[in-house]
């Protein structure tokens, strides 16, 4: 993993109750690098988010409303956020449900303007 | 439009579900050899017949290539075009060989065919039936039959 | 190895054309695909390069008809004549039902025909596939060029047929003998697939 793209998944995953961190190729749905915690299935996490923010994207533009700048998803166990960056690269976090989601997101568009 | 063949039926459900929530366009599963055993999807993505055998082909080709680099042979390919891309598979069954050939547009992608392909492996190695079906019976006076259908194939 | 769909009750079969480079194995399916009408064929696929010489192999899917209840579809392949494409030969032979092998009638290329009927025989037990078990039948192509250039049937059996298969006068590019071969190979592997049944 380069020293750029590690930096940018260091400063989410340093947040209290994040357990893994993905920058991911947009449209074909895999990982470009990864921070992750055992347990996260980090393949179908990020085909899965590809998938979702592919999705959403097509919802928003049918809205006439823009892209989606930010998606945030709460389940009981946990939740998944994903920041599109430029070049179609989506940055994606994966956390615990108590975890700072307003930290995580600053973090996010942090990591998605440093690739940039 | 949507069409699903199969020659063996144990491989229907397990390739529909894959179809379904890997949102590929087209799935043709095949022998090593290139024959289709089933297909589902749109028809119209590719030509069936040839896809399979050309597809057999690739999967070949490069199984070829990593015996020569001493290696196991590569599990998948992907080819990813501008709106279409093709993700090639192999995995053994009870019933032998199996190939799985995906044609998948803007709805899917590498990721999520890749996701869900293990899912098909496994759905069909628990599936296949471990035991050969019978094999079919041909009439003792089949060249009369053949001769007339060669003829008729060729205009005389 | 056939593929028999007994819930739609179709058959399918690969039977590959073989030989030395320039033989006419490609010309073969061409004349094929020409005479067949297009609800009986599928596309004609051609790898070959910028010289139109087979690089990979040609494909045909055809459709016979219906065979003791059966529709019967044969996949027509050939294979790259030329040595040094064994690689991709040993590719195109695995599975196959029946082989026909499309030998160059010209004199100066028998030491070609038979490299090539060798090869065969070496890819086939390098599969693990008995030789003698496999419907084979031989096809003496280009045996409308003038005589002196050619050797006659009778002395390409004795350089090449070992086990007395049947065997063809062809002049493919005419379409000559064309349709014999594809008769007496298909009838081949009908033949083996039914007797490959138990009573």
């Amino acid at each position: 993993m380069s020293t750029a793209f590690r930096q940018a998944l260091d400063g989410i995953t340093r947040v209290r109750g994040v357990r893994g961190a993905m920058l991911v190729a947009g449209e074909d749905g895999l990982i470009v690098a990864e921070s992750l915690m055992e347990g996260v299935r980090g393949n179908a996490v990020a085909a899965l988010a590809a998938s979702l923010q592919k999705r959403f994207r097509q919802a928003m533009e049918a809205a006439a409303v823009g892209n989606p700048h930010f998606l945030h998803l709460q389940g009981g166990g946990g939740t998944l956020m994903i920041v599109p960056a430029p070049d179609g690269i989506l940055v994606v976090a994966v956390g615990t449900p108590d975890m700072n989601v307003g930290l995580v997101r600053l973090e996010m568009l942090r990591a998605a303007e440093s690739i940039s | 439009m949507t069409e699903t063949r199969a020659v063996e039926a144990w491989t229907l459900r397990p390739l529909e579900r894959f179809v379904a929530e890997s949102g590929a366009r087209l799935t043709l599963l095949m022998t090593p050899a290139g024959q289709v055993l089933a297909q589902h999807g749109f028809t119209r993505a590719v030509d069936v017949m040839s896809a399979a055998a050309l597809g057999a082909a690739i999967v070949a080709s490069t199984g070829e290539i990593a015996r020569m680099m001493d290696q196991q042979a590569f599990a998948t390919l992907n080819h990813q075009g501008v709106q279409h891309g093709i993700f090639l598979g192999a995995f053994d069954t009870p019933r032998g060989g199996l190939l799985a050939l995906v044609v998948y547009g803007p709805d899917s992608s590498a990721g999520l065919v890749q996701l869900f392909f293990e899912e098909l492996a496994q759905g069909l190695i628990a599936a296949a039936p471990a035991e050969e079906q019978p094999k079919a019976v041909l009439a003792a006076n089949f060249e009369d039959e053949l001769n007339r259908s060669l003829a008729s194939l060729f205009g005389r | 190895m056939s593929l028999v769909n007994f819930t739609t009750r179709e058959i399918t079969c690969k039977i590959v054309y073989y030989g030395p480079g320039r033989s006419g194995k490609t010309t073969n399916l061409q004349y094929i695909y020409g005479r067949v009408p297009d609800s009986r064929r599928g596309r004609m696929v051609s790898l070959a390069t910028q010289t139109d010489r087979t690089l990979f192999f040609d494909f045909l899917p055809l459709e016979l008809g219906s065979i003791s209840g059966f529709t019967t579809r044969f996949q027509l392949y050939t294979v790259p004549g030329q040595v040094y494409y064994n690689a991709t030969r040993k590719l195109v032979l695995q599975g196959a039902d029946g082989v026909v092998f499309v030998a160059d009638s010209q004199a100066r290329q028998l030491d070609e025909n038979i490299e090539s009927m060798q090869n065969l025989q070496a890819n086939l037990v390098e599969q693990g596939v008995d030789a003698r078990a496999m419907p084979f039948v031989l096809q003496y192509n280009k045996q409308d060029l003038p005589s002196d250039l050619i050797l006659s049937p009778d002395e390409l059996n004795e350089a090449l047929n070992f086990w007395d298969v049947p065997s063809f006068s062809a002049a493919a590019l005419k379409g000559t003998g064309v349709f014999e071969t594809l008769k007496a190979a298909s009838e081949q592997v009908l033949r083996k697939l039914s007797q490959e049944e138990p009573a």
